[in-house]
């Protein structure tokens, strides 16, 4: 990579560097939204995230200008993305065992009580209030 | 490699719990501290490479300059890190420090408590007023700092401190004895004694005395930092407060971003090295500066996906 001429190629960084900015306030400003379904701000943050990531990846590392040999380079951690999950998933993910963990315990109404007054408000609106 | 291990394992912890603490009273994740952060860290990429591109135009004064400037900025990220550290630290939010149930909540306030009395006791052991064998058995020196603050002579406002610490002993027993008896506060002041044994044979077949409840222990807390006499002594102690995965949650927070910080401070190390050349930087480090520019890319590439799942998620 060291070798190539990466300065042929004319990128406007400070385009990207905006691009990035952007997505970061978006990030925050999903969160702030707070969707009734919050498998949309997940699915949005993450979206986000891989937009974010695909810029720095493809601009700053340029490798927009690189060879398909980059792919090779990305099989290793892919393997292991995908390969590790499924491995613990059957253990952790899916508890075919029956889980006796003192967190899955009922404690009573007087807790029902402390954890719907304590618990109800998001992250965001709590640094608000700060 | 190493984050998506971390990362991978923390989705199938986070789906395979029952339970996640996800709000600001029981994480003390400041999402505006985070998102300053990863802004933080997007400056320093934008930097990293324009010094990258002044140094392909041999412009070896201005690259200098702009790697400065991304060596400031890491600094700025672990300040900014290590404020949302102190964040967690004040509220003990630590791995294998939180409480996860009613129960080990009020355990908490029972050994903080005990620890209070222990240093307060110190004072009169170390400074020679109460002399025992055994300074760690708090009962036999709450005997002789009992004798002590009730003697003539010496330093009265010694004695009256000794007086007030024998009392806060008794408050911490009583807490203690009911936490072992498990019952209520309120319902049975006792926990020992007559009138306990009383309470206890008073009750008919199949009966049992009130249980001792979180909300008894909190109270009881609360009243002993609003005593002026022992507001000082316990202002240390955390307010109980059970976070159901508390501890995984921790454990995950502070692994992988105290690792990120870790993989922070190699690039600084890079950049520390490279403008220790000074003037005599040229074309030569070019390679150098495109290199730990890369690796300070994977640096903020790892961070644009911790932020989303452990700050927005």
């Amino acid at each position: 990579m060291a070798q190539d001429d990466h300065s042929a190629h004319h990128v406007n960084y400070g385009a990207v560097f905006v691009a990035l900015c952007v997505c970061t306030g978006l990030s925050v400003l999903f969160d702030l939204l707070s969707f009734e379904n919050r498998m949309i701000t997940i699915v949005l943050v993450l979206a986000v995230a891989v937009a974010k990531a695909l810029c720095v990846m493809m601009f700053f590392m340029h490798l927009k200008f690189e060879g398909n040999w980059k792919f090779v380079l990305l099989a290793p951690t892919t393997i292991l993305a995908i390969g590790l999950p499924i491995a613990l998933l059957p253990d952790i993910g899916i508890h075919y065992y029956t889980n006796l963990a003192p967190q899955d315990g009922t404690w009573g109404a007087e807790m029902d009580e402390y954890n719907e007054t304590h618990h109800s408000t998001s992250v965001v609106s709590h640094a608000l209030d700060e | 490699m190493f984050f998506t291990a971390f990362i991978g394992s923390y989705i199938v912890l986070r789906i395979g719990s029952k339970g996640w603490p996800t709000s600001y009273d029981d994480t003390h994740i400041n999402v505006w501290l985070g998102g300053l952060n990863t802004f933080v860290l997007i400056v320093s990429s934008y930097f990293v490479v324009i010094a990258h591109e002044a140094m392909a135009k041999k412009q070896f004064a201005k690259a200098r300059k702009f790697l400065l400037i991304t060596l400031a900025l890491a600094c700025l990220f672990l300040c900014i890190k290590g404020l949302e550290y102190k964040g967690k630290f004040d509220h003990d939010i630590w791995p294998g420090n939180i409480a996860e149930t009613p129960g080990q909540a009020i355990s908490k306030v029972d050994r903080q408590l005990e620890e209070v009395v222990r240093n307060q006791f110190a004072v009169y052991t170390n400074g020679g007023q109460v002399d025992v064998t055994q300074a760690k058995d708090l009962s036999t020196v709450n005997v002789q700092l009992s004798i002590f603050s009730k003697s003539d002579g010496g330093d009265e406002s010694l004695r009256e401190q000794a007086a007030s610490d024998v009392i806060l002993y008794e408050k911490w027993q009583n807490l203690h004895q009911h936490i072992v008896a498990n019952v209520s506060m309120i319902d049975v002041p006792n926990a020992i004694g007559p009138d306990y044994l009383a309470a206890r044979a008073a009750l008919a077949e199949g009966d049992s005395l009130p249980i001792l409840t979180f909300g008894e222990v909190d109270d009881f807390l609360q009243d002993l930092k609003a005593d002026k006499t022992y507001a000082s002594s316990v202002a240390g102690i955390f307010d109980p407060h059970p976070v159901l995965y508390g501890n995984l949650f921790a454990s995950i927070y502070f692994l992988m971003t105290g690792f990120h910080a870790i993989h922070v401070l190699a690039g600084m190390t890079l950049f520390v090295w490279v403008l220790m050349q000074g003037s005599k930087m040229d074309e030569k480090w070019t390679d150098w500066v495109e290199n730990s520019g890369l690796y300070w890319h994977f640096v903020d590439l790892v961070w644009i996906f911790l932020f989303p799942l452990l700050y927005i998620i």
